[in-house]
């Protein structure tokens, strides 16, 4: 204290000095903590709020999967990514964490499904090749109907999204997938207008159960009367029609395709609703035929071979298809000692239409028809490639026979091919040729001869002795004549020329009739030799 | 016996020593030889260096917990924290470099702050105890404190060369931002704080 204080005259201190000092400001300097600590905040709370719900899927397996580095994505935005991969408890699959942005709650529901994208091709389409360099990735189809649930089990095989788009599912019943796959395509006039999106195997029906969707807004086109059929590129038919190829674009011919065409009927056809069921047609012809429900089975047993039949050949009456082979087998019949082939064959008695009455329900005519004649054959359809077929025909002359039945099936009375009837008759004739005792006839003829000249000789004698003493004249008469006699034996006797040509016409004859059976034989092995020739070997 | 008690104050910059004179309100004191501002000790010293440091520690945490690059290779992108590299290096057989990023990333960085906050609470507390070694302490954060920009070094050096395109890129995170922050930060707090004060209560206690 240096400054002189005011005082009172007695020197005593009128107040004390207040104290000097810096002024209590808070220093500028506390901004930079007050800004760090607004950045943190900050930082925190955008943290905090962009946390999603953790949720946990199972697969089967985590290939390609990384904790820390792979990712959720929809439409291809990230939307999480995984957290934490471990294996269950019991060591069948592996449980994936993940955390998901803010905002995806609402989108788990029992009905989301989850997959891992993973680089493939599949029904033409090569995707997800980006995964090839970045590693897999998980995929998401959110769905906000359903239970909201956090665990998932994830799907082993990438979904066909389909889900937000317009259009109409519909189910395909096939005997077998063919070379169709998840994704082959749906055509309509050759525009690709839906996939395939799933296909599952029905028990029951003992059938493929195929999924596929058809998008807006072809899903109209197709009507309750609409045949979808496996449209996979190249169609070689070969049949008694001969060979017919039908091709398609090289891409369907190698990814396989689904067609839908509708047959063009008088009646008004109806749209067909969600998820109504169709018939797959193998292939666009036979899903032209018209279809028929009423099936009719009979069996045939047929005794020759059976070359050039297969499975589904038609069956023909009049040149008319009314059914088709299903099933033949081979079998040995103790009974007779001999081999038969049952065919069973398909008529479908729709295609016979009835005019001027109608057949009572549950009756059929059968066996009428076979009392007049009615039998089955097998017939070559086409030469060149020896398919046959069944061909129903009524034989007048063919021997009487009548419906049997075996195991409630209707066997109809057979005949012989064609062919086979020919070369019966001309075995026939052969062998009556060969029956023909050519050597006795020779050896008739020439006793015949023999005895004849005997009794001349004879006679000549006799004439000769009444000669000698009557009539010189007569004995004359009679050398003539017995001149003549010499010639007559020269002419008709043992080696007489008559004879041998006879014997060489009999021979020659015998030879003819064996080439030709062995020609038979031949043809009946060969028949298509008729066509291409004898073959170099046999 | 210090400057300050017998009224002389050094000039920062020019180092002269001149008499102190108590200026009046609104004025100061300058050197006469250089026009430097004079001031017997930093003003506002440990308040100020309090506020830096506290402000260093806030830039900490995200320049930890946030990743510090992102590296995208063939697609697949990755983004490191500082530990996670770390972790990565020391997992993958380079544990030297793992050492020293630790060492000059997460060790040294800390340490400076620790340490500074305790060189200021034994000021504020003016404890007696050991000034020569928290001088040396002092001066270590003072020497190493820029060391610690060798990591935003490595990584503004790796973000400008791995330009690769597709099959290789490194972006700085935003943890770059931050560990910078904490760097300059705790550099200006350590440059505010005055050792002197370390002695001044020896001084003080002395009589």
């Amino acid at each position: 204290m240096t400054e002189e204080t005011p005082r009172t005259n007695h020197g005593e201190e009128i107040a004390p000095v207040a104290d000097i000092h810096a002024k209590r400001t808070i220093s500028i300097i506390w901004v930079v903590p007050l800004v760090a600590l607004l950045i943190g905040g900050w930082l925190a709370y955008k943290a905090l709020s962009e946390k999603g719900p953790t949720i946990t899927i199972t697969f089967e397996s985590a290939e390609g999967l990384e904790a820390g580095k792979t990712r959720i994505k929809f439409k291809d935005v990230e939307i999480g990514n995984v957290t934490d991969i471990s294996i269950s408890d019991d060591f069948s699959h592996v449980v994936v964490t993940a955390e998901l942005k803010k905002g995806t709650g609402p989108y788990l529901t029992d009905k989301t499904r989850f997959w891992v994208v993973r680089a493939r091709i599949a029904a033409g389409e090569v995707s997800g090749l980006g995964t090839l360099f970045s590693g897999a990735h998980i995929g998401i189809d959110p769905q906000t109907e359903g239970k909201p649930q956090n665990h998932f089990k994830g799907l082993e095989i990438p979904p066909v999204l389909t889900e937000a788009l317009p259009g109409r599912h519909f189910t395909m019943l096939a005997q077998d997938l063919g070379s169709l796959e998840i994704g082959t395509r749906v055509r309509y006039r050759k525009v690709t207008v839906g996939k395939v999106v799933g296909y599952r195997f029905d028990p029951d029906l003992d059938a493929l159960k195929i999924q596929v969707f058809v998008q807006a807004p072809f899903h109209e086109k197709v009507r309750k009367e609409t045949r979808f059929y496996d449209d996979s590129g190249v169609d070689f038919a070969l049949d008694t029609r001969g060979l017919r190829v039908n091709t398609d674009s090289l891409s369907s011919m190698v990814l396989g395709a689904i067609a839908f065409e509708t047959p063009v009927s008088m009646k008004a056809s109806e749209q067909a609703p969600e998820n109504f069921e169709f018939r797959l047609y193998p292939d666009r012809e036979s899903s032209k035929e018209k279809e028929y429900f009423l099936k009719n089975y009979y069996l045939l047993y047929f005794e020759d071979d059976i070359y050039g039949l297969s499975p589904e050949a038609p069956v023909n009456f009049k040149g008319i298809k009314v059914g088709q082979v299903v099933d033949f087998s081979l079998q040995y019949n103790f009974k007779k000692k001999d081999f038969q082939i049952p065919v069973l064959v398909e008529i479908e008695p729709e295609r016979i239409e009835q005019i001027h009455g109608k057949l009572p329900e549950g009756k059929s005519l059968i066996d009428e028809f076979v009392a007049r004649g009615l039998r089955a054959q097998l017939k070559t359809g086409s030469l060149i490639t020896g398919q046959k077929f069944v061909d129903l025909a009524f034989h007048p002359k063919a021997p009487p026979a009548k419906v049997r039945y075996e195991e409630g099936l209707a066997v109809l009375p057979t005949v012989p091919q064609p062919l086979k009837q020919l070369m019966a008759s001309v075995e026939n004739i052969i062998d009556r040729l060969n029956k023909v005792p050519t050597d006795e006839i020779g050896r008739d003829v020439k006793a015949v001869l023999e005895s004849v000249n005997d009794n001349l000789r004879k006679t000549e004698t006799m004439f000769g002795e009444i000669n000698e003493e009557v009539l010189p004249e007569i004995a004359r008469t009679l050398k003539k004549l017995q001149a003549s006699l010499t010639d007559i034996e020269k002419g008709y006797g043992k080696d007489s020329v008559t004879n041998q040509e006879l014997r060489k016409t009999l021979n020659e004859l015998e030879e003819a009739a064996r080439s030709i059976r062995i020609l038979t034989e031949y043809l009946q092995r060969h028949p298509e030799s008729l066509i291409r020739g004898k073959g170099d070997t046999e | 016996m210090s400057a300050k008690e017998l009224g002389l104050v050094g000039c920062h910059e020019c180092h002269l020593l001149s008499r102190q004179q108590r200026p009046a309100s609104g004025q100061a004191a300058y050197c006469p030889r250089c026009g430097a501002a004079l001031h017997l000790r930093k003003p506002n010293s440990i308040p100020r260096t309090w506020a830096l440091l506290t402000a260093a520690f806030l830039f900490y945490i995200p320049a930890n917990v946030l990743p510090i690059t992102i590296t995208t290779s063939l697609g697949a992108k990755q983004s490191d924290t500082i530990m996670s590299g770390v972790i990565y290096f020391l997992l993958h057989g380079s544990p030297e470099i793992a050492v020293v990023i630790f060492t000059a990333s997460i060790f040294i960085p800390l340490m400076k702050l620790i340490i500074m906050s305790y060189l200021l609470v034994s000021v504020q507390r003016k404890s007696r105890w050991r000034p020569r070694d928290r001088t040396q302490l002092y001066r270590i954060v003072e020497a190493v404190g820029r060391w610690s920009m060798v990591d935003i070094y490595v990584v503004t050096i790796l973000v400008a060369l791995v330009k690769l395109g597709v099959f290789a890129d490194i972006e700085a995170g935003p943890a770059a931002l931050y560990f910078a922050a904490v760097v300059v930060i705790s550099m200006l707090a350590a440059q505010s704080f005055d050792p002197r004060l370390i002695w001044d209560a020896l001084e003080e206690n002395h009589d």
